[in-house]
């Protein structure tokens, strides 16, 4: 049993490490996962007087959730459009595996780009962090929380443009819904609620605690299990998705 | 393997065949050994470094199924392998399958190029809607066309006589392969001396007549009850497909 995870996690790797070489790393996919948010966020910020420890978390979140989602829709839809994906399906190898596979070559991009925000971001805004390790792992499993998502979304999209299309039916309100902009507090109570159930607010919340507080608090490691969660809910539901596009 | 080579292109021959044996959990040791032992197999160890995007459809498709031979398969699927390609590439690739099955692989292979099921298998089984109308060797099904008769003719000067050749005595099917005329007739030695003094009455030179021996072909158009110039149709798409190649 754990010799076939661990064989699995290894082919997961392979398809991450081919996906990398494939897709990612190429200019217009940096250029769009970061000049989108970093846009929205400076009309806000100049706007809304934003504290730094919410623009370094809020835009880092919001990076990492417009990079991956926008790599995630070509890396499988554009497989299922030129026929490579059948070379994964016939392999020895489950959906679920697969997906993994392309959602941990999210949480690789997921990181690059983080990096690329946060560092310069810090640096400019004179934020001192508190934890870098607390401010890493936020970042990785908000970059994989956010892959698997877009994982689900491709699996179910048949074209890029239907997958862009329903990125973007969810990455704007969770922008705004996910207190990246503005603090949960400030939210109407309702959409407060609201925010509970996206992956965005528990990405903000934990990257500012981080950023913050040196020890871990309850509420970060809390944040951290629900963003674990959303990944596997994620992928599970994507394999099942894709599953169902395939029969 | 399907149809279409689904290799990817922007990675290198080498690479892709790597990715393959990762996949397949060919151990570490062997997956370059293994990828080298193909490549040369294949013609294509010289481009190994090259991005497949810069292949043609032949090596494409080679390197399509060398992939899918990278964990060493006792049976491997093709689905049409040859389609698409052209001539030099399909009798590469046809060259090759037989080498595989000598070394012990058994192929099992979807065509629709009869020529190609008759040179390459052992058995084959004739799918018509659907279903399995026949199973067996290529010369067995042959002979269960042998009561028909094909008399292959050519013409001078070379005129579309198609539908007159139909109207013949003895003749129950014709069918235009190039510039020759394919004549179904219950027996030739009747149907020649008619179609000589159906030359005489039209003018026509004959260039060169033969009788041929029942093909694949025939049998399959007998088992399946598809008329020859359906036959025929269906023939100059594929040839159609492979000049494109």
């Amino acid at each position: 049993m754990a010799r076939t995870w661990i064989q699995s996690l290894i082919k997961a790797f392979y398809i991450a490490k081919k996906d990398a070489k494939v897709y990612y790393f190429k200019a217009p996919n940096f250029t769009y996962g970061l000049l989108m948010p970093v846009s929205l966020f400076i009309a806000f910020s100049i706007a809304g007087q934003i504290n730094s420890s919410l623009i370094v978390s809020g835009l880092t979140s919001l990076v990492i959730l417009f990079g991956t989602t926008s790599i995630e829709a070509v890396a499988v839809v554009l497989e299922k459009q030129t026929g490579t994906f059948e070379r994964l399906l016939t392999a020895p190898v489950s959906f679920f595996t697969i997906l993994f596979g392309k959602a941990l070559a999210g949480l690789f991009f997921g990181l690059v780009l983080a990096t690329a925000v946060l560092v310069p971001l810090t640096v400019i805004s004179r934020t001192f962090i508190a934890n870098p390790l607390l401010v890493f792992i936020a970042i990785t499993f908000s970059s994989l929380t956010f892959s698997a998502l877009g994982v689900l979304i491709s699996a179910y999209a048949k074209w890029v443009p239907e997958a862009q299309m329903l990125s973007n039916f969810l990455r704007f309100p969770m922008a705004f819904l996910s207190g990246t902009f503005l603090p949960l507090e400030l939210l109407p109570s309702q959409l407060g609620i609201i925010a509970r159930f996206l992956p965005l607010t528990y990405s903000v919340e934990a990257l500012r605690i981080s950023i913050n507080d040196s020890a871990p608090t309850i509420t970060y490691l809390v944040d951290i299990l629900i963003l674990a969660l959303f990944s596997f809910i994620l992928l599970v539901a994507g394999s099942k998705v894709l599953q169902r596009r395939l029969e | 393997m399907p149809e279409v080579s689904n290799v990817y292109d922007e990675m290198s021959a080498w690479d892709n065949l790597v990715f393959a044996a990762e996949l397949y959990g060919v151990p570490r040791s062997e997956r370059g050994e293994r990828a080298a032992e193909l490549l040369k197999l294949f013609g294509l160890y010289e481009r190994r470094e090259d991005k497949v995007g810069n292949f043609s459809k032949g090596m494409k498709r080679r390197l399509t199924i060398a992939a899918a031979l990278i964990h060493k398969p006792r049976i491997v699927f093709l689905d049409e392998p040859t389609t698409g390609l052209d001539v030099q590439s399909s009798r590469v690739i046809r060259a090759l399958l037989k080498k595989l099955n000598e070394s012990g692989v058994t192929i099992f292979l979807t065509t629709h190029y009869i020529e190609e099921a008759d040179q390459l298998c052992q058995r084959i089984a004739i799918i018509n809607q659907g279903k399995i109308v026949a199973l067996d060797s290529p010369e067995k099904l042959k002979a269960k066309a042998e009561e028909q008769h094909v008399v292959e003719v050519s013409f001078s000067p070379s005129k579309d006589v198609e539908h007159q050749l139909k109207d013949l005595k003895y003749v129950s099917g014709v069918s235009r392969v190039g510039d020759k005329f394919r004549l179904y007739v219950e027996d030739a030695s009747e149907a020649i001396p008619m179609l000589i003094d159906f030359c005489r009455r039209n003018n026509l030179k004959i260039v060169s007549i033969n009788t041929l021996k029942p093909s694949l072909e025939d049998a399959f158009v007998k088992i399946t009850g598809l008329s020859p110039e359906v036959m025929a149709i269906e023939k100059e798409h594929a040839k159609k497909g492979e000049s494109l190649g």
